[in-house]
């Protein structure tokens, strides 16, 4: 139920189905019944939050526990709030309407640093207090988790725990916990004291940061018996692990409006620039039969007739043919189609094309990354460009003439060479689909090269990399046109795009930021500053401007190479690679050589302590 | 294969659902019904539903309705309600199923249920606002600006007010008659924002969509 006061002012903004709640699938509890209130905040807008998959699977896990109400909630944009603020309406939970203050928790996803400036205003409009030290009782205990949370050390001022790794239990863990203190009578403080020694749990206000006088981290020092390394969670069996068999079927069209199954967790390739690929291995698969008796659930009870195969990269699946061929024997007959994302390029078969193949042939989207073998092999991309081409060549006789190529520049060991190598790529994939003789006759292919920035990020094996100035950026960006040009390529049927560097800067900024940042964070947050992800908001200058009022240097964070032996701001956190591991890799990229994937050879990264995975599969 | 018609309230949070989206809630709606129903057969098969006229954002109606055709005969049309409602959110209800009788071009008026009050409490006293609205309405000629395909258009409201009915009470509640079809369709909100204009005063419009009529005056069905 929306507060009243909240309907006189729907029609005044756009997508007021946005803020009402009232889909199918939400869940309506007796709030006197309940013990623990859980507001789960996503930082964005709703067509973005409900998108995710993570909000749907903890939403459910939650509310199937009778002693707790897991509600939604997402940032308002830009028209809603400046209602809400005009009129004095507190954010809101879409399934009770009530305010942010009325819940136990608020529980915000790390999706990405961009996203950082939207929860301090999301408290903000719930009205609670921004600072972790200005909460005071045994209620409104914020807490975060999320890729981000491998380095959350720039928001550890504004946020009370964060949950490192999968959340399926640990969540729960801290729940129940909070039910028994709030039983006892106990503390926030006690409370706090208490979760942290749950696996998976840091409480930043418990570890003293100190730090050289040349700006590196010195100490983090833990107090009151908190554990000096914070280990991850990892749930190790997905085929018994929590999955939704429903999600909350929202009534306005959103981002990925369709029924999604997660296949496995985690990545096996170790591709150099992936923070996903390292944060969640080791590789855990579920069973085609549960992947199938899932999926067919979802359908069945959302209405849904598509269904997505969510992984990190769905052709590393080992069965993916025999699921796809399962799941069709009741997909095809019930009008469910298929969709495959994050499909490698050397991943793509007829079989899999077969299985499914859609009535919408859109085009199909693949990533290189880099331009060059040279490049593809230090980032330890392993795709080779005969594999490309022989993709693209299968995907055109199967009737696609849209491909999209995704790059990324500033990579580390890059030169001007390489990115050249962008451009050509996409003209190579032009020839490919004239001299493929089965092509759609009396169609235009139509290329597109797309580059983004690359931004270092914490595990992963250029966590100790510079970031490109923007300045090299940009030319690098003009670089990859000028070659085009150059090389007289038609621009009709290749058509180049890149994403903007200002964002990336700052998102490499606060991707390996220290606690010094937190100061940078209100102060953004004091001037207004929120939706940096949207390009129609977000304004470097004004954040350099921030940046300069609190004294902070932003190169410090993106553009300092940063030596093998400093303590990084995220070395008291475990996410089982070790640095010694990522170290060996950032070193076999200066040498341009590619590692083998967990598949064809064990390189010793750490995560085999967690007893299963791949890393206990027989190769 | 039949013909139906399905009639449904729509309320509450759904009446922020647009048009696009309430035909996607209904296709799901279909789907998790498993309501075998007729679809199209070309390169993007899907369930076939239409609707005989579209409802704006932020209206509740008493009687929608969307017509999909049946592929059994003998499918048992009175235990379609159920079945759909089972698989709606809480703000859509379907009411009755019947074949369909009318064709949506048969559509000439609608009847509306506007309550009426000031965007700011305080603004203006329900008795002044009813005994404006009752002198606006009695005016010789009501000159609005609508939006056409052509550009902005001068028109006149008074003669497309086919009934006008204040309710008694504290608030400020009346039954509105206006032209509705594909041919000439005057929404509601044209009279109340120019209602508004005159007043000087922001309101605020709670519209219900009571009824539909065909030409000669019957109920749609």
């Amino acid at each position: 139920m929306i507060p009243e006061k909240v309907e006189k002012l729907l029609l005044k903004v756009q997508k007021p189905g946005r803020y009402v709640g009232g889909e199918l699938g939400a869940v309506i509890k007796d709030k006197q019944e309940v013990d623990v209130r859980f507001a789960f905040c996503f930082p964005d807008i709703y067509e973005i939050g409900m998108s995710h998959l993570g909000i749907k699977i903890l939403y459910s896990l939650f509310n199937e526990k009778p002693y707790i109400w897991c509600e939604r909630v997402f940032a308002p944009w830009m028209d809603m709030e400046e209602q809400m603020r005009a009129h004095d309406i507190p954010l809101y939970a879409l399934e009770s309407g009530d305010p942010l203050t009325e819940f136990d928790f608020i529980g915000f996803t790390l999706q990405y640093e961009l996203s950082y400036s939207n929860i301090l205003n999301m408290l903000d409009l719930g009205g609670i207090p921004l600072l972790s030290k200005d909460r005071h009782d045994l209620k409104h205990i914020v807490v975060a988790g999320g890729p981000c949370a491998c380095n959350p050390e720039p928001i550890t001022d504004f946020i009370d725990i964060f949950f490192l790794g999968d959340g399926e239990e640990v969540d729960l863990e801290v729940m129940e916990l909070y039910r028994t203190c709030k039983k006892d009578g106990k503390s926030r403080e006690e409370f706090l004291r208490l979760a942290a020694q749950i696996k998976g749990v840091y409480v930043p206000s418990l570890y003293d940061v100190s730090y050289h006088d040349d700006g590196t981290v010195a100490a983090v020092t833990p107090r009151d018996d908190a554990p000096s390394v914070i280990e991850k969670r990892v749930m190790m069996d997905m085929d018994n692990c929590y999955y939704p068999d429903n999600f909350v079927v929202p009534n306005i069209e959103i981002v990925h409006d369709r029924a999604v199954e997660e296949i496995f967790r985690g990545c096996i390739r170790g591709c150099r620039f992936c923070q996903a690929g390292f944060l969640y291995r080791p590789v855990r698969e579920k069973s085609v039969e549960c992947i199938s008796k899932q999926c067919h659930a979802l359908c069945r009870n959302t209405g849904y007739d598509e269904v997505s195969l969510s992984s990190l990269s769905s052709s590393d699946y080992t069965q993916v043919v025999p699921m796809l061929r399962e799941l069709n024997s009741w997909a095809k007959p019930e009008h469910v189609s298929l969709s495959l994302p994050s499909l490698r390029v050397d991943g793509f078969s007829d079989d899999i094309l077969n299985e499914i193949k859609t009535v919408r042939k859109s085009g199909l989207t693949f990533a290189p990354e880099a331009g060059s073998q040279r490049l593809r092999d230090a980032i330890n991309k392993n795709v080779f460009e005969d594999e490309l081409m022989h993709t693209c060549r299968v995907a055109f006789e199967g009737g696609y003439t849209t491909v999209k190529l995704y790059f990324m520049i500033g990579l580390p060991t890059e030169t001007m060479d390489d990115v050249a190598d962008i451009a050509n790529l996409g003209k190579k994939v032009l020839d490919t689909f004239y001299s493929t003789p089965n092509r759609p006759k009396g169609k235009a292919p139509r290329v597109t090269i797309s580059a983004s920035s690359f931004v270092p990020k914490p595990f992963t094996p250029f966590q100790w990399e510079p970031q490109d100035t923007m300045e090299t950026l940009r030319e690098k960006q003009q670089h990859i046109k000028q070659t085009i040009i150059d090389n007289k390529i038609s621009m009709s049927k290749l058509s180049y795009n890149y994403h903007d560097s200002d964002t990336s800067y700052l998102e490499a900024v606060f991707a390996r930021g220290d606690r010094r940042l937190n100061k940078v964070m209100l102060e953004a947050h004091r001037r207004g500053i929120r939706f940096d992800g949207w390009s129609d908001c977000f304004s470097l200058q004004n954040w350099l401007e921030v940046f300069e009022a609190c004294g902070i240097d932003p190169a410090f964070y993106a553009n300092r190479r940063r030596s093998f032996d400093e303590i990084l701001p995220w070395d008291h956190l475990d996410y089982g690679v070790t640095k010694e591991f990522l170290r060996r890799e950032c070193e076999r990229a200066y040498r341009s050589e590619a590692s083998p994937n967990c598949r064809e050879q064990c390189l010793g990264c750490g995560s085999r302590k967690y007893g299963g995975g791949v890393c206990y599969e027989k190769r | 294969m039949k013909n139906v018609r399905v009639f449904y309230r729509k309320f509450g949070p759904c009446k922020y659902i647009s048009h696009l989206d309430t035909n996607r809630v209904m296709i799901r709606a279909i789907g998790k019904s498993r309501l075998n129903i007729w679809r199209t057969e070309g390169f993007n098969q899907h369930a076939y539903i239409t609707f005989a006229l579209p409802l704006s954002l932020g209206f509740a109606s008493e009687c929608e309705s969307m017509d999909f055709r049946v592929l059994d005969d003998n499918e048992d049309l009175s235990a379609i309600p159920d079945r759909l409602n089972a698989c709606l959110p809480d703000g859509i209800r379907v009411l009755r199923c019947a074949e369909s009788v009318h064709k949506p071009a048969d559509i000439e008026s609608a009847a509306y249920t506007v309550i009426l009050e000031p965007m700011n409490e305080g603004d203006i006293s329900n008795k002044e606002l009813s005994e404006k609205l009752k002198a606006f309405l009695d005016s010789p000629e009501i000159i609005v600006e609508k939006k056409t395909k052509k550009g902005m258009k001068h028109i006149d409201l008074k003669p497309y007010i086919l009934a006008f009915d204040l309710h008694e009470g504290d608030k400020v509640c009346f039954d509105l008659k206006l032209p509705a079809g594909s041919t000439l369709n005057i929404n509601p909100n044209l009279l109340m924002n120019a209602f508004a204009d005159h007043l000087g005063i922001e309101l605020y419009a709670d519209i219900t969509r009571a009824a539909i009529y065909t030409k000669g005056g019957e109920a749609f069905v």
